[in-house]
């Protein structure tokens, strides 16, 4: 068969600096190839090398060439490159929320394109639109047309972007990413959606992710990249049933998998020095566990927590309310690790935040060791802080950038005087910095200098730096790479074998909650959904959302 | 810990080091600034004010040539030299350009200079009022590098000192913003709600008012003269910082190390101070330089229309009105050179905060 699209020897620098190493791969025609690397790998550059997207001023190709139907795109100028950019060769993006102009209806931007690539008439365009939102499934056509992108979901306007994207009929449709922003569920619901498109359309998809189940479920053929290197190439089949390469046998099984719970991960360290640990919790000792746990008095108590938001509220109208939490409570054990898990907008992390005291609950009672922290004073809860803690989401934003990490981790021992000396002090500040897994020299060191899962580990070591009893993680692994993933995690469960902290983790992925908790607590709409111990829920759903949820996390082969 | 590391202050230096116009400009604001305060160390005329009137030979062309002779005033004035280097010395003599001289027994005999021609008188002055009987010292060729001014002033020298007043009112005015601005940018933006529309009133109150009609009611509240100046010009344009201060502080202050910080339990001024307000620095230098700059033309502006600066002190603006009237009477220099000046120091302002706003922005 005749590839549609050729790569060869392709080599990317930005600033004199290569990223992409000599790579070489082609698309066949009617196939769904997928490309799977970690943040850095180069995956997304090379495929906006295909369109031609690349920043001119700090980047260059510097060698190799892109071949499309006989044509080197690398040597092609700008003019006759735009009548194959979204006309033959098409993109859907990551982010829906910031690929769709906000200014602009729905219908008017998918209408653009064609008018742009087509010689049709503006009532045919706008025929072809409806006829475009139907096959991607969009609800209510007409109304969608109508709308502007804030009015319809994420889901929904990822489905914009592959209308827009599938306009005029490209021969190869680059997807980057397209489900990383949105939930499981509504990821699930698009990949079907890919797939049939796929078939019906017969064009060739370049299918771009990080997260290798995903891909086991769309493509035919994987490549996976490792510092702008492909180290792997072959059917979904062979790479998942037999991967040859370490870092892929690394990234598959960082993962932690949904049947069996490890003591330790295994990392891309382990891999390469082939010492991977495969002990495995039982069954057993987890119930001896829990049964420890569950005979002392809870540490937190919430009961009946609401959070209410008034949503619109005008001068003569009444304001409106939205409860993002709605009568929440449950206890949590000295020591154990509660799971919360639900799509995006359930709540978790409103009631992560009323626990903590950021935002305070609207009514009900937080109990902490007995005490009713709602209602203590300013100070009070000031000094309530040293327990209570919190692990971010983003290790790039929650890290002051002007800040060396050393004093930052200083800064909350010095507030609540903890030790004597700032000698001392430093001195505990290193040994936290060893004990993450860090080393002294980074003491004076700025952020920027690290990267993300080094980031989220300085994080960590300012968090504990106060000692504190509970803390809660929210969505703390969630922007890292699976195999820095993994390293976290084993240093949180590290950490808490150590300290005896207790864990309220906050994930909207289902397989990490449950390879961390011992409770587990879904979420729907503010209201809980389901609250059991993580291995029953998981293998005995009784909610029917629970059992969707479940479903829809992509399995692997 | 032998590891040096480059914080972002330090890239944001490296950068703005690269930027030759930047750092022109650097080094011209620290001539003029050292200029400005030595000024009359630097300046022909070091009288208090470079004040030295010669009405007979008023408005002359830059490079201008007389013969001088100073008579000693019989008054001692005592003056202690930090004084006399930083205020200019207070002169009691006084300096007659004379055309000829000559010395006849006990007297000395001069022409007084006259322009346009004309023959000037003959004085006579007895020789003993000269130390040592002998007026050689007091009687020297003098040049006007810069011509003089409409009372015969050198002009140079009260370039130099009036160099003083534009500088300054920049560091005055730019102190004053930044210390109101900032505090007041910084409680509405972080505190919001009912806080945040009292100071947001107060900035849109202070700002509808048209920013020359503000100062010039708030020296008329205060009395005439710089200092007055000073104070008006900052307290109209706090409000600019403010609003900088206010619109950056609410984004920052959703950055999740904000929220960690409130997390570890840091009291607000300590956020504010520590966590929100060096992050926020470069807007606000940009705004500082432009400020300067924008503070250097109210004043000269005000000057102008006669509200700044009194006479006899020496500022550009003032000096641009004194002769406004003189350009298309075929001496345009008397008004151009203050006019240089006043546009090459705020030229120069301007492309440092240019330079400082690429420096700053980390994005690139």
């Amino acid at each position: 068969m005749n590839p549609i699209l050729e790569i060869k020897n392709l080599s990317i620098a930005f600033n004199q600096n290569e990223v992409i190493h000599n790579i070489s791969y082609a698309l066949n025609k009617n196939e769904i190839l997928g490309i799977v690397g970690e943040s850095g790998s180069g995956k997304s550059v090379s495929s906006l090398a295909i369109l031609g997207l690349l920043p001119k001023k700090i980047s260059k190709i510097t060698n190799g060439s892109i071949i499309y139907r006989d044509e080197n795109l690398t040597q092609l100028s700008s003019q006759p490159f735009q009548k194959i950019r979204g006309n033959k060769i098409a993109m859907i993006f990551q982010e829906p929320m910031s690929s769709l102009n906000p200014s602009m209806t729905c219908g008017k931007q998918v209408e653009e394109v064609l008018l742009q690539h087509t010689s049709l008439s503006k009532k045919q365009v706008k025929e072809e639109t409806l006829s475009l939102f139907e096959k991607v499934k969009l609800p209510d056509p007409e109304r969608v047309f109508k709308v502007y992108p804030h009015e319809i979901s994420g889901g929904q306007k990822q489905r914009v972007m592959i209308a827009m994207a599938i306009a005029c009929k490209p021969d190869v449709l680059i997807a980057d990413e397209p489900t990383t922003a949105l939930d499981v569920t509504v990821q699930n619901d698009i990949i079907k959606l890919l797939k049939a498109l796929q078939v019906e359309t017969k064009m060739s998809i370049i299918f771009i992710t990080h997260d290798l189940a995903l891909i086991s479920e769309i493509a035919d053929r994987v490549l996976v990249m490792y510092k702008g290197n492909i180290v792997e190439e072959g059917l979904v089949k062979n790479i998942f049933k037999s991967p040859k390469h370490s870092y892929t046998k690394a990234l598959i099984n960082s993962r932690p998998s949904l049947d069996t719970r490890l003591k330790v991960l295994p990392t891309i360290q382990d891999f390469l020095n082939d010492s991977i640990s495969t002990e495995i919790v039982s069954k057993e000792q987890r119930k001896k566990n829990h049964d420890k746990l569950y005979n002392k008095a809870p540490l937190l108590e919430v009961l009946n927590v609401e959070k209410e938001y008034i949503t619109k509220s005008g001068w003569f109208t009444k304001p409106q309310h939205f409860k993002a939490v709605n009568d929440v409570s449950f206890k949590l054990y000295e020591g154990e690790t509660l799971g919360l898990v639900g799509e995006s907008g359930c709540g978790k992390s409103t009631l992560g935040n009323a626990i903590l005291q950021l935002d305070k609950a609207t009514s009900g009672s937080i109990l902490y060791n007995g005490i009713d922290i709602t209602k203590l004073s300013k100070t009070e809860t000031r000094r309530l802080r040293k327990d209570i803690q919190i692990i971010f989401q983003d290790p790039y934003s929650s890290l002051n950038p002007r800040i060396p990490v050393g004093e930052a981790i200083m800064e909350p021992m010095k507030v609540h005087k903890l030790y004597a000396s700032d000698i001392e002090r430093k001195e505990k500040v290193i040994d936290i910095l060893k004990r993450v897994g860090l080393s002294e020299d980074y003491f004076n060191r700025y952020p920027h200098e690290f990267s993300g899962g080094q980031r989220q580990r300085i994080g960590i070591a300012r968090t504990i730096a106060l000692k504190p009893k509970l803390i809660v993680c929210d969505e703390s692994v969630s922007a890292l790479d699976i195999s820095v993933q993994a390293q976290v995690l084993n240093l949180l469960n590290e950490l808490k074998a150590d300290f005896g902290f207790t864990y309220i983790f906050i994930s909207h992925d289902l397989a990490v909650v449950k390879y961390m908790s011992d409770q587990l607590l879904v979420m729907n709409q503010g209201k809980i959904e389901e609250l059991d111990d993580a291995d029953i829920i998981y293998d005995s759903p009784k909610k029917e959302y629970t059992k969707k949820l479940i479903h829809a996390i992509p399995k692997g082969l | 810990m032998s590891h040096k590391s480059n914080s972002l202050k330090q890239l944001a230096l490296q950068k703005f080091k690269k930027n030759f116009w930047g750092v022109f400009s650097f080094f011209f604001i620290v001539l003029i600034g050292f200029i400005s305060i030595f000024a009359y160390v630097f300046a022909p005329d070091d009288s208090q004010y470079a004040n030295q009137m010669h009405l007979a030979i008023h408005s002359k062309k830059p490079g201008y040539n007389v013969t001088m002779l100073t008579m000693p005033s019989k008054i001692k004035v005592k003056q202690n030299s930090f004084d006399k280097l930083f205020f200019g010395r207070k002169n009691t003599d006084t300096e007659i350009p004379i055309s000829e001289y000559a010395i006849k027994d006990d007297v000395l005999v001069y022409k007084e200079y006259a322009s346009d021609g004309l023959e000037g008188a003959e004085k006579t002055v007895e020789l003993n009022i000269f130390p040592n009987n002998s007026p050689k010292d007091f009687i020297q060729e003098k040049t006007f590098l810069f011509g003089t001014d409409k009372y015969g002033r050198d002009l140079l020298s009260r370039v130099l000192v009036g160099a003083r007043i534009s500088f300054f009112i920049g560091f005055v005015a730019v102190l004053i913003s930044l210390l109101i601005g900032i505090f007041m940018g910084s409680v509405s933006g972080y505190f919001g709600g009912k806080v945040d529309a009292v100071i947001m009133w107060i900035i849109n109150v202070t700002w509808s008012i048209p920013t020359l009609l503000l100062v010039i009611a708030i020296t008329l509240a205060l009395g005439k003269g710089f200092w007055q100046v000073f104070i008006a010009v900052g307290l109209t344009m706090w409000v600019e910082v403010a609003r900088v201060v206010r619109g950056q502080i609410i984004s920052t202050k959703e950055m999740q190390y904000v929220t960690a910080a409130r997390a570890l339990g840091y009291n607000d001024f300590r956020i504010i101070t520590k966590h929100i307000l060096p992050n926020i620095m470069a807007p606000v230098i940009v705004i500082s330089a432009a400020n300067f700059a924008a503070a250097i033309l109210i004043e000269s502006g005000l000057s102008f229309l006669g509200i700044g600066a009194q006479p006899p002190m020496a500022s550009w603006g003032a000096m641009i009105k004194d002769h406004y009237n003189y350009i298309i009477l075929g001496k345009p220099y008397l008004a151009i050179i203050p006019g240089l000046c006043i546009m090459s120091l705020v030229m120069a302002f301007m492309l440092i905060g240019n330079a400082l706003r690429d420096a700053l922005d980390v994005k690139s």
